[in-house]
């Protein structure tokens, strides 16, 4: 369903470096206004994705529309709209945070004023200071002034917290709230779940080079919706001494592991089993599963995403 | 045009700010100046056939020479490599500044770093050394200042395009450039060289330099040295070949 209020529409997207497909029929909509966190393993496909929507890469199938332009065709005009943050990428060290703000806003044909983007990402105490000498969440936050100083309508984040301490992964994730705040669209690739959680409107996992899942934190959670209870066997009872529960429970190491959609019936059966049997489940857990589960159960275990 | 102010002011700062490029590039050719005169700035060549120059004049415009080489094609390529393989060139080209901005910028900056140790050198040769510049060439040591630079950029932007990564750049062109100072008439009057030593090196691109920048300092030489601006431009046009086939803006890797 395309709408004139989507920023970014991918169809079909292909890109093969050799015989390998890195990006294998990629579908993806981004709307107006919204921060999509875009998350997958390394190797998935998504740096690659998001330099072909910058325009920095062409593709070998597929239509793309980046505010309703082609990135591979597209003018300066088109570039004047968008802020990009790339995964690696150093400004000019001798420059100072004011200097580098002011050389990019020549870019630009309606830059913000210097000191309000140093205002939007929190560097004023930085301002006078050479870009060298940030820390690495200061200068990642550079990253995103310079991003800014055009007022872009749509921000591409690469990575951005790579590397930072929590103190400055939070500062980080202000700057972000900020944007949306300004009504700015945002993709950010990442591949930190809470990040996502924290951040994102809709997320979007990828695997293999195709999205795999996508929908907002809570739907996203909700497609594993099942609560997981986790026990271990008491000694001297084997698994078919178990109760007959809605899901089959699954033994590893001593470990039971019981996915439900009806847990309060089935530890009502765990329950009174032991309790009719004088036993004490040891360790008993039951718990919702995290974002971080959801991702680790789409995106593919490691082995998988390297090969 | 002010996206181009911009660029050079900020070229220059970055630029004057490291210590390292700032000795290498516009001091030592300033320094080598001084020490030469002290060392060999007494004797006596016969440059032109009447009259008999001293040592202490021909290297003013030979000092001149390699100043405009190190600002143009030493210093413009290390930077131009470095800027590419850090991704600050990827950056900029995600932003609606055009493409030849960045080229023009690196092109005026090191211009304007040569033309200030062209002239740093004018006067202290004028004032320490009394060497004067026949006054009715100086439009033409403007205009081999001019030739030159846009020769040398053109050919140091060509070496970026084909040096692969930071590491290479400072090793590659000095290699380039320092054994061409010695047979070129930069650090050992021309004359002083054997013959084969010295026709090896004037197909170069210093050697012709050396002599076109040397003219208004000589003026037993009556003839503008054609033959070598020819080859020197010749020279620009391939670096520009080179670098149109060549150039790059991302990174090696990314």
């Amino acid at each position: 369903m395309r709408t004139v209020a989507d920023a970014i529409v991918v169809e079909g997207l292909v890109k093969r470096y050799g015989d390998r497909a890195v990006v294998d029929g990629l579908d993806l909509v981004v709307r107006e206004g919204e921060v999509l966190a875009f998350l997958g393993r390394n190797g998935a496909g998504k740096t690659t994705t998001a330099e072909i929507l910058e325009g920095y890469r062409t593709r070998d199938a597929g239509t793309v529309s980046v505010l309703g332009e082609d990135p591979a065709h597209a003018g300066s005009a088109w570039r004047s709209r968008l802020g990009i943050v790339l995964q690696e990428s150093q400004p000019l060290g001798a420059l100072t945070v004011r200097e580098t703000l002011r050389l990019y806003a020549a870019y630009f044909p309606r830059p913000r004023p210097v000191d309000e983007v140093i205002g939007l990402v929190g560097l004023a105490a930085q301002a006078g200071q050479r870009a060298g000498r940030l820390s690495g969440g200061q200068r990642r936050r550079l990253d995103v002034g310079i991003a800014l100083i055009g007022r872009p309508d749509l921000v591409f984040l690469d990575e951005p917290t790579t590397g930072f301490d929590p103190d400055a992964r939070r500062q980080f994730w202000d700057v972000i709230h900020g944007l949306r705040e300004l009504g700015t669209t945002v993709f950010l690739t990442t591949h930190y779940m809470d990040e996502a959680q924290v951040l994102a409107d809709r997320v979007a996992v990828l695997r293999d080079g195709r999205v795999a899942a996508l929908g907002t934190p809570a739907e996203l959670q909700a497609l594993r919706g099942d609560v997981e209870i986790r026990f271990e066997l008491p000694a001297g009872v084997g698994a078919a001494d178990l109760p007959a529960l809605s899901a089959a429970p699954d033994l590893a190491g001593g470990v039971v592991r019981v996915e439900t959609s009806a847990p309060t019936r089935d530890l009502a059966l765990l329950c009174g089993w032991a309790e009719g049997r004088g036993l004490e489940l040891a360790n008993l857990t039951v718990e919702r599963p995290t974002l971080e589960d959801v991702f680790l159960a789409i995106a593919g275990d490691h082995a998988e995403a390297a090969s | 045009m002010r996206m181009l102010a911009e660029q050079v002011r900020a070229d220059l700062i970055a630029f004057g700010r490291r210590p390292e490029t700032l000795f290498f590039t516009v001091f030592l050719p300033v320094i080598f100046l001084v020490l030469f005169e002290a060392i060999f700035g007494d004797i006596e060549v016969s440059a032109g056939s009447d009259y008999a120059l001293t040592q202490s004049t021909l290297q003013v415009p030979a000092f001149m020479a390699m100043g405009i080489v190190s600002a143009c094609f030493v210093s413009l390529a290390i930077t131009m490599v470095n800027r590419r393989e850090t991704g600050l060139f990827k950056r900029v080209r995600g932003t609606p500044a055009p493409a030849w901005l960045l080229i023009a910028g690196q092109g005026v900056t090191s211009l304007l770093i040569g033309t200030t140790m062209v002239v740093v050198m004018l006067l202290v040769g004028r004032i320490a050394y009394g060497v004067e510049v026949s006054i009715d060439r100086v439009p033409w040591l403007v205009l081999s200042v001019l030739i030159g630079a846009a020769v040398f950029s053109c050919l140091g932007m060509a070496l970026a395009s084909i040096t692969p990564s930071s590491e290479a750049g400072p090793p590659l062109a000095n290699l380039l450039v320092l054994p061409l100072y010695f047979v070129s008439g930069v650090f050992v009057p021309v004359a002083s060289l054997p013959d084969w030593l010295s026709s090896a090196a004037s197909v170069f691109p210093i050697a012709p330099f050396v002599k076109i920048i040397t003219w208004p300092y000589d003026p037993a030489e009556p003839d503008i040295p054609w033959t070598s601006v020819l080859l020197l431009v010749a020279w620009g046009v391939l670096g520009l070949i080179v670098a149109a086939r060549f150039f790059r803006w991302l990174p090696r890797r990314g």
